[in-house]
């Protein structure tokens, strides 16, 4: 065993190196593929973060009258809380709303002496409803437009967010149908590319796997160092696939990152905290499809 | 050790290769089999090394009738079939002392044992110049010297070429065949297929002539009939 694992080595070797040029194309086609679907792949996760960040964005603020008690507003958060729709609510108190009011108009004296002359607070408090996902604002509006919440509520800006809402729901779903269909387009002629090469490359080795049964060797004494070979072809692909990806996505990075300020996305730092997992996928993609797209092709030329 | 008994080869759909064809070959034996091309010679070959079934018949080999051998088994029985072809058939990313030692390695020799005896094979059939050389680096009559020393190289019993010197001047077809002659004087049985009359005459061994399929002569010291 340890004789034909060997032997299996050396043959592998051999016919890589000797053979340079074909091992050279087909490792060039098979990194050409790994970056189109790596890519495919990157711009999918990148459009769909996006649409993830700006959804985290939204929210919903309801306001309070200014006459209500403090413990009838937590009594509404704590209802929105136990919501399996409701991601996060936040509640400021009528003289924190005032406070807010204060700063944010600090340099105008106008604001600022009307509201002191004024008694009392004439703002109420306000939570700020963020839920889940951005399709569970309807339910969650539904509860705060019930009747028994009507004497509280003054005012909320969901009428005016329902728009872009709705619109992003929509753009979220097109986006990652579209990303889907361009991946899946990708890998569909990746896989025909990668399999029309290596069976190129086993066909002009034809003559030499009929020579090799002729002399005696078994199937699996003729196929292995084949399959090693189309191994050391995915490895390799891989790791200058990697080499190209990662400086590209250093330089295209911070542009996203600067293009997407503001927003809770970091792409360089996405793709850097994934790197594993890429690789993980990568050596399997890569390998999987040559190692197969080998045993087909030779499996044709075994029947001597 | 060759036997053939009642044999016939049909090629789907209606192309009849061998005919009945019953015959016998003694360990030890120099055979030629002479015949014009598309007589069944190559057939017969390929039936011996399990390249083909016959249709009908039976072929047995020693003691073993490989007449329904598993496809399993097959590597076995070539390893001990030593098998020269007209086209030569050498690897062509292996040098030569590699494509000599690949017929070792299929047969999971040890390295040590390789290294040791492909030299000296190398040497019977003068080669031991050439052993770094590529096949397309030498003459045909290197490269079928070079077939012959990886037919030999595992000591088989029974040495088939199909055509040897087929591609070969008659200088170089000379010294193959003296080569052939000198193998079965250490005991292996020799089966030469081929169409070259002079070399037929000039060995005086037996000869067996195939005709459209079909045995129509077997002389023990035989002569080129066709």
């Amino acid at each position: 065993m340890w004789l034909f694992f060997v032997r299996t080595i050396k043959f592998a070797l051999q016919g890589f190196f000797r053979n340079i040029w074909l091992s050279v194309v087909t490792i060039v086609i098979l990194v050409l593929t790994l970056l189109s679907v790596t890519t495919a792949a990157g711009v999918n996760v990148l459009a769909d973060k996006a649409i993830t960040s700006v959804q985290e964005k939204v929210d919903v603020s309801v306001y309070f009258k200014p006459d209500v008690q403090e413990k009838d507003v937590l009594n509404v958060q704590n209802r929105l809380e136990s919501m399996g729709q409701v991601k996060d609510v936040i509640y400021t108190s009528a003289s924190q709303a005032l406070e807010n009011f204060k700063i944010k108009h600090a340099k105008d004296t106008v604001i600022l002496d009307s509201i002191n002359q004024l008694d009392t607070n004439p703002l109420g408090a306000t939570l700020v409803v963020k839920a889940q996902s951005i399709t569970d604002y309807t339910v969650i509006m539904s509860v705060l437009d019930s009747q028994e919440y009507a004497s509280l509520i003054q005012d909320k800006n969901y009428d005016d967010n329902q728009k872009v809402i709705e619109h992003l729901d929509s753009l979220s779903n097109r986006v990652q149908r579209i990303g889907y269909i361009v991946s899946g387009v990708f890998v569909i002629i990746a896989i025909l590319i990668i399999f029309n090469t290596i069976r190129i490359n086993i066909y002009t080795h034809r003559e030499e796997i009929g020579i090799m049964k002729l002399v005696g060797a078994s199937n699996w004494f003729v196929r292995a160092p084949f399959l090693v070979e189309s191994l050391l072809y995915g490895l390799l692909a891989v790791v200058l696939s990697l080499a190209i990806l990662y400086p590209l996505l250093s330089v295209v990075g911070p542009q996203v990152n600067n293009f997407f300020e503001g927003y809770n996305l970091d792409f360089s730092q996405y793709f850097s905290a994934q790197f594993w997992q890429i690789v993980g996928w990568q050596v399997l993609f890569a390998t999987a499809l040559s190692v197969i797209s080998s045993l087909i092709a030779i499996g044709r030329y075994l029947r001597v | 050790m060759i036997r053939l008994k009642n044999v016939t080869k049909i090629y789907p759909p209606d192309t009849t290769a061998l005919k009945n064809v019953t015959l016998y070959i003694r360990a030890g034996e120099f055979v030629s089999i002479v015949g014009q091309s598309g007589t069944g010679k190559t057939t017969l070959i390929k039936l011996i090394i399990a390249e083909e079934k016959p249709t009908r018949g039976e072929v047995i080999i020693g003691d073993w009738n490989i007449t329904d051998i598993r496809p399993s088994e097959v590597p076995i029985l070539r390893r001990q079939i030593g098998v020269v072809f007209q086209d030569f058939k050498l690897l062509p990313r292996k040098t030569i002392f590699e494509n000599v030692a690949f017929g070792m390695e299929v047969a999971g020799i040890q390295q040590k044992r390789i290294r040791d005896i492909v030299p000296q094979v190398l040497k019977i059939v003068g080669l031991e110049k050439k052993v770094d050389r590529f096949p397309k680096q030498i003459s045909g009559g290197e490269q079928q010297r070079a077939v012959i020393a990886r037919a030999l190289v595992h000591r088989p019993k029974i040495l088939v070429a199909d055509e040897p010197t087929g591609n070969l001047d008659s200088i170089n077809s000379q010294e193959i065949i003296n080569l052939l002659l000198k193998i079965n004087e250490f005991g292996t049985t020799v089966v030469l297929v081929t169409h070259n009359r002079e070399i037929v005459n000039s060995l005086r061994k037996r000869v067996i002539t195939i005709d459209q399929g079909t045995v129509i002569s077997d002389q023990a010291s035989g002569k080129y009939i066709l």
